[in-house]
């Protein structure tokens, strides 16, 4: 008895520096990574909707509309060139093979994709972490947001396709979802 | 045994992959390409030297029945820490390392040489040994990440090696490509070891 005392305690020891030395870290790290990820997110919308210089998200009541119809919307930002409206970045979460994917899509005014950035995922490296390639991201520039943009495992040959990663349909299927969603929502929400 | 020999020791005579056949799981995961390799190579390295340090520090303290956990928390320990760092200052790494980071906790060469090794010898050899298993862990991994790449995807650091007519075998980027070429690479090796052995 006395000696499964002993024991937990020695342990209770060695998880207790852990601990202490995780939670100092965390509270050095914690306020980069937020201002570094903000960044990012930034730097993802203007790749996405290149015609815009600056973002503001979109307006609370209209964002909560937007929830309301879809909730794997995360953010919605409006892309403006001086005064006027271009755009909008639209960022989703769907679940790919590892975890949920960060899809930012930009939809210009005009009805066009105008890009799509892939932020944090979890897919596995060589295979679905491809889509963070510009070639795989590429592929859905320029497209109308009209049709729904499907998935095929060869070289597309209609205006609405898109060719599957290699070994990674879970993946590819993951990304155009959040791309599909963003475009539904711009349809039935924004371009109104 | 000395520095250097111990240091040799993890980079061919006992190679952690072709030799030991320790940490399979990301040996096989994600050598899909050279520089996925490198990286998870490297990261694991880093994990290693640190607790192996620690745990040949705390060899007197830790008492042997609760060993197990007590490396466990400190190899975590130090693989969330690095996590961390990495996501603060170098996001981009941080990024294309992604799964591989919380995947090196379950890395059993780290625990294996953290149990064979640094629980039984002083500081600055089990760092050493440290060194050498993650250095000998990282070249494994670049080599089977360099066949499945040229012999997958047709390039090598990402830089494509042949013109359009090359259709690459996608099957060696995909999970049994990794048993095919780990299995012909191993019998490479041992057999070059062999063939040295029976020379002298």
């Amino acid at each position: 008895m006395r000696e499964v005392i002993k024991l937990g305690l020695i342990l209770l020891l060695i998880t207790s520096v852990a601990a202490i030395v995780l939670g100092l870290t965390n509270s050095v790290t914690e306020d980069v990574i937020q201002e570094v990820e903000a960044e990012a997110s930034k730097e993802a919308r203007l790749e996405a909707l290149p015609q815009a210089d600056s973002f503001k998200q979109i307006d609370e009541d209209i964002f909560s509309k937007i929830k309301e119809e879809n909730s794997k919307v995360v953010e919605v930002y409006v892309g403006y060139s001086g005064e006027e409206v271009v755009g909008y970045a639209i960022k989703t979460a769907t679940p790919g093979y590892g975890a949920n994917i960060e899809v930012i899509t930009g939809i210009s005014v005009d009805n066009q994709l105008t890009g799509m950035k892939v932020g944090s995922h979890q897919e596995t490296p060589g295979l679905g972490a491809n889509a963070t390639k510009a070639e795989f991201q590429n592929q859905y520039k320029d497209k109308s947001t009209d049709e729904e943009i499907v998935v095929v495992k060869t070289p597309p040959s209609k205006d609405n396709e898109i060719q599957a990663l290699t070994g990674a349909t879970i993946s590819s299927n993951a990304v155009t979802d959040g791309v599909n969603i963003a475009r539904e929502i711009y349809n039935s929400i924004l371009a109104e | 045994m000395g520095i250097f020999k111990q240091f040799k020791n993890g980079l061919i005579n006992e190679n952690p992959v072709f030799v030991q056949l320790l940490g399979m799981c990301p040996t096989l995961a994600v050598t899909t390409t050279v520089i996925d390799g490198m990286g998870m190579g490297l990261a694991t390295t880093a994990v290693m030297l640190g607790s192996n340090v620690v745990v040949s520090l705390l060899r007197k303290v830790i008492p042997n029945k609760i060993r197990i956990p007590a490396y466990v928390v400190v190899i975590a320990t130090f693989v969330t820490l690095i996590g961390m760092f990495l996501h603060a200052f170098s996001l981009d790494l941080y990024r294309s390392l992604g799964l591989f980071i919380p995947l090196i906790i379950v890395n059993c060469l780290i625990l294996g040489r953290a149990e064979s090794f640094a629980s039984k010898n002083k500081p600055l050899i089990s760092f050493v040994d440290g060194l050498g298993m993650g250095l000998g862990f990282t070249w494994a991994l670049m080599v089977l990440g360099a066949v499945r790449e040229i012999l997958g995807a047709g390039s090598v650091f990402g830089i494509q090696l042949f013109g359009e007519a090359f259709k690459p075998a996608i099957i060696m980027i995909l999970p049994p490509g990794a048993f095919l070429a780990l299995g012909v690479l191993v019998a490479i090796f041992n057999w070059i070891k062999l063939r040295r052995v029976k020379n002298v």
